[in-house]
């Protein structure tokens, strides 16, 4: 990375922020003409200090802030730190919580896909798209505000497994929407995977090599993409995933060869959501008869936290990649000592530079999507020309218009 | 002659997947000593009770690239994150390591401790081996205070630029406490009063 | 539309979406407004990419101390009459956030908020609501003018 970059701190206004408006960031590039050379990245305008907050509270109270870590990821971030307190304190969780987490975590899995699939359908500028994945999203949104109560923080983990059951009443609207669901499945490929102008806009474009993406630790469909076969759910025995029989998805499942680029991931991400309606009509047909949590009782339950000492690591697979989640105990406090999160975005970051470099300005807005982050809002983009080092500020509209215009151009 | 063995040996281990006492072995083995603890935890989930592993090893400083060297010799592993504990005396870091992705259930969770006395809290980077570990390392420097060797690049990460300098949020001395109360603000009491 | 309301609107309304540090959680459900389920440009709202063009300002999140600054900048930057609308509970009263060493404080200790909607995440009908409500606001500070 060239030290050369000189750091702005322009007082420019926020950049517009239409749809994939997510916690803003800040990009650096430095380009040559269209091409772009180099790339940074500032991180941090949305420090909450949460972890620094969660370490004053009990285990029960940080579930509820885990869950507004990310508005999308809302199951994950509090399944992984109940699974954390689990490990260290050794608490066994009944057979039927494990299924009903897989059902509520691939039902999210669904979701977030569909809402990543319209932005990035926004970002080519294929509007229409848009409207048609969310239109499809919103019926998920209503099985989820069926079995929770809510549409997006559900509330519904913890520690020692679930609030609410999953009961025979339920499978009628479950069956129906996952019905629903297959049948938008094929609209969503044929509008995605049939198209010219799709494929000519992403193919080649935002290439993630199989070396960079291993060396680079990246997670999620991000690296899945690239041949690395990485997948929390197959790696590892985690919730009941271990009781069916999971692959990984990678793109030569679809075409037959692995490139690494934008186009793989659209497949990539489109695959996934095919194999989590799979899932969750295995996890309701096989779901054990029992107990949906080890202790109802919360006093006693944070009474033997209390009095455990121990340390433990929480992993999950969000729709983005892996999550981790480590918390350790003194034997003192109920409070933990330590709470560390890992949200998976920030596994994803570096392997943004490679995927950059060497593309043109009006490709940034469909790489950055690609890789599905959750702040894939950039809010001011400062670009400094390296031809007369002059430096100018692209808002994220302007890129925007860029990149439809590139798209345009493709379909004459 | 013990060049020869060394790289049979090498070969012989980078195919094959170990069972955890044979990882724990293996690292036993090179290190002896420096090596305080190893601990070997299973537990059981789903239906089936198919187990997940995990090792957690503490181990001295002084040994600590050659361990990550050793560790990329048997298999490339996948760095999650690294967490850090205020333990008082010391300041203790985590390494928190995945091997053997991509095998079906057969991966196994590698957390590695190593304690930085508190006066000097330094460590060498790892992002010759695994260029992935820039990230939680700068992250570790302007939390925890620790100076990281090597590093490609030491800027801020998260704070902002106007946080003020030698303020470390994730210690747990009277200094850092009360340095964050001057920047600590309620929100529910400015709610209250109207 | 709720009892009160004029039969027809003099015109249509431009909105800006600004998250100060939130979870995201509400600027979805702003977003869901727009899909066809719930559809608010049939009332003729429309989300611009400029607050110079805006008449509403939507803002979401508790405020970091990073966003702090641009957020009051965009605040100056949109034309009179305008009406600021504070979504969601960390915006209103810090929600599970009370208590950091980075936040800046509920949105109405940075700016003069108009209208409070509460709710983590509220529903797009509350949202839609809101906006009403902040249109006839706008229309009775046009008639004051």
């Amino acid at each position: 990375m060239s030290k050369e970059i000189t750091q702005t701190t322009y007082q420019v206004p926020i950049g517009p922020i239409h749809p994939a408006l997510k916690e803003p960031v800040m990009f650096k590039f430095d380009i040559d003409g269209e091409k772009i050379i180099d790339v940074d990245v500032e991180l941090g305008h949305v420090h909450r200090a949460i972890e620094w907050t969660g370490m004053r509270r009990n285990p029960i109270q940080i579930i509820y802030l885990a869950e507004r870590i990310c508005g999308i990821c809302s199951f994950v971030h509090p399944l992984a730190f109940c699974r954390a307190v689990e490990n260290a304190c050794e608490i066994d969780v009944p057979e039927r919580a494990d299924y009903i987490r897989v059902v509520h975590g691939e039902l999210e899995r669904i979701c977030s896909h569909l809402l990543w699939a319209g932005v990035a359908a926004h970002e080519i500028g294929f509007d229409t798209v848009l409207f048609l994945t969310w239109e499809i999203r919103e019926k998920a949104l209503d099985l989820t505000e069926y079995l929770t109560g809510n549409r997006v923080t559900k509330a519904i983990l913890t520690i020692g497994g679930v609030r609410r059951d999953i009961k025979e009443e339920h499978h009628a609207k479950i069956n129906e929407t996952l019905a629903f669901l297959k049948e938008g499945y094929k609209k969503l490929a044929h509008a995605f995977l049939d198209d010219k102008t799709v494929m000519m806009r992403s193919q080649g474009c935002g290439i993630l090599t199989y070396e960079d993406a291993l060396r680079l630790c990246a997670v999620g469909p991000t690296t899945r993409a690239s041949g690395v076969k990485k997948d929390v759910r197959v790696d590892q025995p985690y919730t009941a995933y271990s009781d069916f029989d999971i692959d990984y998805t990678t793109p030569d499942k679809l075409t037959g060869e692995v490139n690494g680029d934008v186009y793989d991931r659209i497949i990539t991400r489109l695959l996934e959501v095919k194999q989590s309606i799979e899932i969750m009509e295995k996890a309701i047909d096989q779901m054990p008869a029992g107990d949906i949590v080890s202790e109802p009782k919360i006093p006693k339950l944070l009474n033997y936290i209390k009095k455990t000492a121990g340390e433990g690591v929480g992993r999950d697979e969000a729709p983005r990649g892996e999550v981790i989640h480590y918390v350790k105990f003194d034997g003192e406090n109920e409070n933990p000592y330590t709470w560390k999160v890992r949200a998976s975005t920030y596994a994803n970051i570096l392997p943004w530079i490679p995927m950059l470099k060497g593309n043109q300005i009006a490709d940034i807005p469909i790489v950055a999507a690609s890789t599905d982050p959750c702040m894939s809002c950039t809010n001011r983009v400062a670009v400094v020309n390296n031809a007369n080092n002059k430096k100018y500020m692209l808002s994220k509209e302007q890129l925007h218009k860029l990149s439809i215009m590139k798209t345009r151009r493709l379909m004459r | 002659m013990s060049a020869k063995k060394t790289t049979k040996k090498k070969e012989e281990k980078k195919g094959e997947i170990l069972p955890p006492e044979e990882i724990v072995k293996y690292f036993k083995d090179e290190f002896k000593t420096k090596i305080k603890s190893a601990e070997i935890k299973r537990r059981a989930t789903g239906a089936k009770k198919k187990e997940f592993v995990n090792i957690w090893m503490r181990i001295d400083k002084s040994i600590f690239k050659d361990f990550i060297k050793h560790l990329c010799n048997l298999t490339y592993p996948h760095l999650a994150v690294v967490s850090g504990n205020d333990l008082g005396k010391t300041i203790e870091l985590v390494y928190n390591f995945s091997i053997y992705f991509g095998k079906h259930l057969q991966e196994i969770s590698l957390n590695v401790g190593v304690e930085l006395p508190r006066n000097k809290p330094e460590i060498e980077t790892i992002c010759d081996y695994i260029p992935g570990a820039l990230i939680t390392e700068r992250e570790k420097q302007e939390m925890l205070g620790i100076k990281v060797i090597g590093i490609p690049d030491s800027r801020r990460l998260f704070l902002p630029e106007d946080f003020p300098d030698n303020v470390y949020p994730w210690r747990k001395d009277e200094k850092t406490r009360k340095e964050i109360e001057k920047l600590y603000k309620n929100l529910h009491e400015g709610v209250k009063k109207k | 539309m709720a009892k009160g309301f004029p039969k027809s609107f003099k015109k249509a309304l431009w909105v800006y979406h600004c998250n100060s540090g939130s979870c995201n959680g509400c600027d979805i459900e702003i977003i869901a407004a727009l899909c066809p389920r719930y559809d608010v440009e049939r009332f003729g709202i429309k989300l611009v990419g400029t607050p110079r063009h805006a008449d509403v300002l939507l803002i979401t999140g508790p405020v970091t101390r990073q966003q702090a600054d641009r957020v009051k900048r965009v605040y100056e930057q949109m034309p009179d009459p305008k009406v600021v609308i504070a979504v969601g509970n960390c915006g209103n009263t810090g929600d599970v956030f009370y208590e950091s060493y980075n936040l800046v404080g509920p949105i109405q200790d940075v700016l003069p908020v108009d209208i409070h909607v509460i709710g983590c995440p509220p529903r797009p009908e509350n949202i839609i609501h809101a906006v009403a409500k902040a249109w006839t606001k706008l229309e009775t500070l046009e008639a004051k003018k």
